[in-house]
């Protein structure tokens, strides 16, 4: 006798059970049933990746005001939307970045530009400028959003450059040709903080987010000097090669610090290992005028001289995403925003501009399926990096014409550079001279 | 100093649980121990165990294919399953299954017939210019058409919405409801039409001997090959990566893909023209089976070509053929259709004779034009001259369809969905290759054009960037795949010991020598043919290794040197 059995698929189990209910569906995963399976996942990469650029309009909005370029500007620590800027008009002004209205506009705060923003407990804001004053403002919504009067002045002996709060304590300090560490309720800075043969003009100073009696500077000689205000002195400092335009420090890896350089190039340090950085983040055509951390810590951004602005990858030295417009001028200030979602950034036009941090995210409510589809996108993005097209499509970025083109004579020069160098040691006596890794190039000497 | 006090330690952070895999981790995971940078390290080693878990959770989905598989099993060596015959197989069938068996007595015929890729829908043609497309499962019509001329071949294009009809002039695109769409002017009197789903690509054959793509979403031509070879009546593709194959007719096969104008591969395949060929969707596309009208059918190993893997002699002259998707073969000759089914189909047998049948059915309408297996059922329809017969051959189908690719209880909707995710996932024609496993694989090193013998002048600050860390000792070339190593652990024992080789160092240590070049010429005579220098050669090299043989003899002193004597003068070098 044979056994007889015939295929055959019962319609209960395919079909809906009622009107309404969604139609079953079946999984078979063997690859014999999937042709092509790896170039269709390549194509829906090579589809994401150009649907990434496709969406990609940064751009959100300007805030207006200012009547000259801005210099500087500071978020408020716990706040999603408050978001101060400062001129070199002498104006501050108090923006609400969600609404896009000014909370505060303080004209002619300070005499000349204003140089330097910080918010200080309840509310207040501290200003700093270079008519040698610093200034505590009320910052809190008023009826009245042009109110002039300061709640507290401090007279200083120079022009100052930056100003910066402690975390919890009611202190500051400011940047001028020393470090000077203030008291709110006293109208004489408490402390002088400076390396003991140092001339110079310090440019920039930032507490640390962590410990947060340690305070970093940079200054005119190219230096970067970090300070303790429990020893009251100045604990170590480094010379690099060429002096730095801003730092900030990690907010989530208390002894990163980064730093904005006159060089093009911004650098991550440790600062248990200041002899050389951790890592190096080449892009800019121009002098880098800024930088600020993602509050996660995991993304950086800054803005340069050759008027662009740019997001970096922490740990990711090349390839950032770059923002430009026809119309933004040298870009002197910029930062993140307290969600992580947004940059602004302060330039020399007078405005200050929000950008996404993602240039291609959707803003608004994602549904599940969206988001679904959006994560699937980027690891198919992720996997296929490597393939040829997809990966130029993830890193072409159109570029303005001036850029680009100093960014290629940039290239060529190094290029050169690098060749000759290599060129030269090759007629020289063997061992005569060794190369150097980049990272061991940037200090020149490391104080104590 | 504060560099102490900085030092805060970081939480160690951890996934949900609810996100946390739930199978234990796999085992032998590569660990990428090599790989210096920490970061890097985890990366891979992540990656890794990501992979091999995702691999043993596939091994697992086997679990979950619900649907069985039919079969005919013989429960005595006496017994065959070629003698049951069709009543009896519907007798065994279930009342769903049993639907399979029918015959369309029809007009106008010899008829050919196509089904969908969900094996839905089915397409009939017949040389009258009969053409109806249906639902055989619920027998609903969607077209039918009487179009007065000479008709060639049917296909569906990516669903049953639309179908391509091979007339008597041209090719037509009519939709579900047979209204023309479109005249294919291009094609001339084309005689075979495929049409390859994830390229969107319509492809025909003519007597004119061209071979013509044209993609169906755009509209485009995407290749015209001229074939040189005639009028060509044999059409079939290679599911798996959407080679076509033609059968010509002074008995030439040739592989055809659209970005190379001169067939891929070549093979005389008989000694008469080609009349049916197939190529076998279940084993990847490895096996090939050809029809001549000599009578005679073969099965060829795609990987390789050296000739027929089985051959075999039918009566009635030249039959058409048709693997299914578990890969059985029928054949469809004289009055006849034998099922083969697969060991004995694809292991290598010199004698020629036909393998074991699987089943048989005969059918008398001559001639039998076309065999088709219906997907996900057991069904195979024939096509001839009084109509088409659909019969029963349990075993055939694969059971477990997968809804993604096609599914044959799909909704309007899924239809729709199913179209417009085909077309954003539409293949580009230039990736059409033999292998096409070659998207995403590692591409081969670079080499540098201009280094004579490894040797380049090009400074270090001007290198690629694997040539730098090549050049620092610092590329990780774990991955490569060296094809020397291959053949050396084929080779063997002996090496086994020895430190690997570079590839530089196995290239010098080749054997280069007069011996060599002797020793091919040898290889490379007929060895039964008498050639005067061959055997000349043979005795120099018989010479040379007796000559080699004393010298070693001597050296171990198992020999004494011969001691020079003054007769030696006169001996011939």
């Amino acid at each position: 006798m044979v056994k007889i059995s015939v295929l055959q698929h019962a319609p209960s189990v395919h079909l809906p059970a009622r009107p309404g209910d969604p139609t079953p569906t079946t999984r078979n995963l063997d690859p014999l049933m999937h042709p092509f399976a790896r170039a269709r996942e390549r194509n829906r990469a090579l589809n994401a990746a150009k649907m990434d650029r496709l969406f990609a309009k940064p751009f959100v909005g300007a805030l207006e005001g200012h009547i000259d370029a801005v210099e500087v500007l500071c978020k408020k620590p716990g706040s999603l939307s408050a978001v101060a800027s400062g001129s070199w008009d002498g104006g501050i002004i108090l923006h609400n970045v969600s609404e896009r209205k000014h909370i505060r506009r303080i004209q002619g705060a300070h005499k000349g530009k204003v140089s330097g923003l910080c918010f200080a407990q309840d509310d207040r804001l501290l200003s700093c400028g270079v008519d040698s004053k610093i200034k505590l403002w009320d910052a809190s919504p008023q009826d009245d959003i042009t109110e002039q009067r300061p709640l507290n002045e401090y007279p200083g002996k120079s022009a100052f450059n930056s100003i910066d709060h402690h975390r919890s304590d009611p202190l500051f300090a400011t940047a001028s040709n020393i470090v000077q560490i203030w008291d709110e309720t006293k109208s004489a800075a408490i402390s002088n903080l400076t390396f003991p043969t140092s001339t110079e003009t310090i440019t920039s100073v930032r507490f640390n987010l962590s410990e947060t009696s340690v305070l970093g500077s940079i200054g005119s000689d190219r230096t970067f000097t970090l300070y303790d205000i429990r020893t009251g002195k100045a604990e170590r400092r480094v010379i690099m090669q060429m002096s730095s335009n801003a730092l900030a420090w990690s907010p989530t890896f208390p002894t990163n610090v980064l730093l904005a350089s006159e060089d093009h190039n911004l650098y991550t340090f440790d600062v248990r290992q200041l002899k050389t950085p951790t890592h190096i983040y080449k892009g800019h055509v121009a002098a880098v005028m800024s930088c600020d951390w993602s509050p996660t810590g995991l993304d950086f951004v800054s803005g340069g001289w050759d008027r662009t602005v740019r997001i970096w990858k922490e740990g990711q030295g090349t390839g950032p995403e770059v923002y430009h417009t026809k119309r933004m001028q040298r870009v002197s200030s910029s930062i993140f925003t307290a969600d992580a979602r947004f940059v602004l950034t302060g330039s020399d036009d007078g405005n200050v501009r929000i950008w996404k941090a993602k240039a291609s995210e959707k803003l608004g409510i994602i549904t599940a399926r969206e988001r679904a589809a959006i994560e699937y996108r980027d690891t198919l993005k992720d996997r296929w990096k490597h393939d040829n097209e997809v990966g130029r499509i993830q890193r072409n970025r159109h570029l303005p014409k001036p850029v680009y083109q100093a960014a290629k004579l940039k290239r060529t020069m190094l290029d050169t550079r690098a060749v000759k160098e290599e060129r030269r040691r090759k007629h020289t006596r063997a061992g005569e001279s060794k190369p150097h890794a980049e990272r061991k190039k940037v200090i020149i000497v490391e104080q104590t | 100093m504060a560099s102490q006090s900085l030092f805060v330690k970081a939480q160690n952070t951890t996934l949900p649980k609810s996100l946390r895999p739930t199978s234990p981790p796999p085992e032998n995971v590569p660990k990428h121990k090599h790989v210096k940078d920490l970061k890097l390290r985890t990366k891979l080693n992540r990656q890794a165990a990501h992979a091999a878990r995702s691999k043993a959770l596939v091994e697992d989905a086997e679990l979950l294919l619900t649907s069985e598989a039919g079969k005919m099993q013989v429960e005595t060596e006496l017994e065959r399953t070629w003698r049951i015959g069709q009543d009896d197989i519907v007798q065994g069938a279930g009342e769903e299954a049993a639907k399979g068996r029918r015959e369309l007595k029809l007009d106008g015929g010899p008829y050919r017939s196509r089904y969908s890729r969900n094996g839905r829908h089915l397409a009939i043609v017949g040389s009258m210019g009969h053409v109806a497309t249906f639902d055989w499962q619920t027998g609903t019509m969607h077209a039918e058409l009487q179009l007065q001329e000479t008709c060639r071949d049917i296909t569906f294009l990516q669903d049953q919405s639309f179908f391509a009809v091979a007339q008597k002039k041209y090719v037509f695109i009519y939709d579900r409801d047979g209204v023309e769409l479109h005249r294919l002017k291009a094609h001339i009197e084309p005689t075979r039409l495929e049409f390859l789903p994830y390229h969107w690509l319509l492809a025909s054959v003519g007597n004119n001997g061209f071979l013509k793509y044209q993609d169906t979403s755009t509209g485009h031509i995407v290749a015209e090959h001229r074939t040189k070879l005639g009028a060509c009546h044999t059409l079939a593709q290679n599911k798996h990566n959407a080679v076509l194959y033609l059968g010509h007719s002074n008995g030439v096969v040739t592989l055809w893909t659209p970005n190379i104008p001169h067939p891929a591969v070549q093979i005389m395949a008989h000694l008469g023209p080609v009349v049916g060929l197939s190529v076998d969707p279940g084993s990847g596309g490895r096996y090939m089976a050809t029809s001549g009208q000599d009578g005679v059918v073969k099965v060829w190993d795609c990987r390789n070509w050296k000739g027929t893997v089985r051959e075999w002699t039918t009566r009635g002259g030249g039959a058409e053929l048709e693997w299914s998707a578990r890969g059985a073969l029928s054949v469809a000759v004289g009055g006849s259709v034998n099922v083969y089914t697969k060991p004995s189909i694809q292991t290598p047998h010199s004698a020629k004779a036909p393998p074991p049948l699987y089943l048989t059915h005969p059918i008398p309408h001559r001639p039998l034009t076309s065999v088709r297996f219906c997907p996900f059922q057991d069904i195979l329809t024939i096509g001839h001259n009084a109509g088409l017969s659909s019969i029963l051959v349990p075993g055939v189908g694969e059971p477990n369809f997968d809804s993604t690719e096609a599914d044959p209880f799909e909704n309007k909707k899924a239809r729709r969905e199913r179209e417009v995710k085909g077309l954003l996932d539409k293949i580009q024609p230039d990736m059409i290759t033999l292998d096409p496993d070659f998207v995403g694989a590692l591409a081969p090193p670079t080499k540098l054009t201009t280094a004579v013998n490894d040797t380049h002048d090009i400074p270090f600050a001007r290198l690629p960037r694997l040539e730098r860390l090549r050049v620092q000792g610092k590329a990780d070339e774990t991955e490569l795949v060296d094809d020397d190593d291959e053949d050396a652990a084929a080779e063997g024992d002996g090496d086994k010991n020895d430190k690997p080789q570079s590839r530089a160092e196995k290239e010098k240590r080749k054997m280069r020598g007069k011996g060599k070049s002797l020793k091919r010429y040898l290889r490379k005579q007929r060895k039964n043919v008498i050639d005067p220098t061959a055997v000349a050669i043979r005795a120099k090299l018989e010479k040379q290794r007796e000559e080699k043989r004393v010298a070693k003899a001597i050296e171990t002193g198992q020999m004494e040197a011969r001691k020079p004597s003054a007769l030696d003068r006169f001996r011939r070098p």
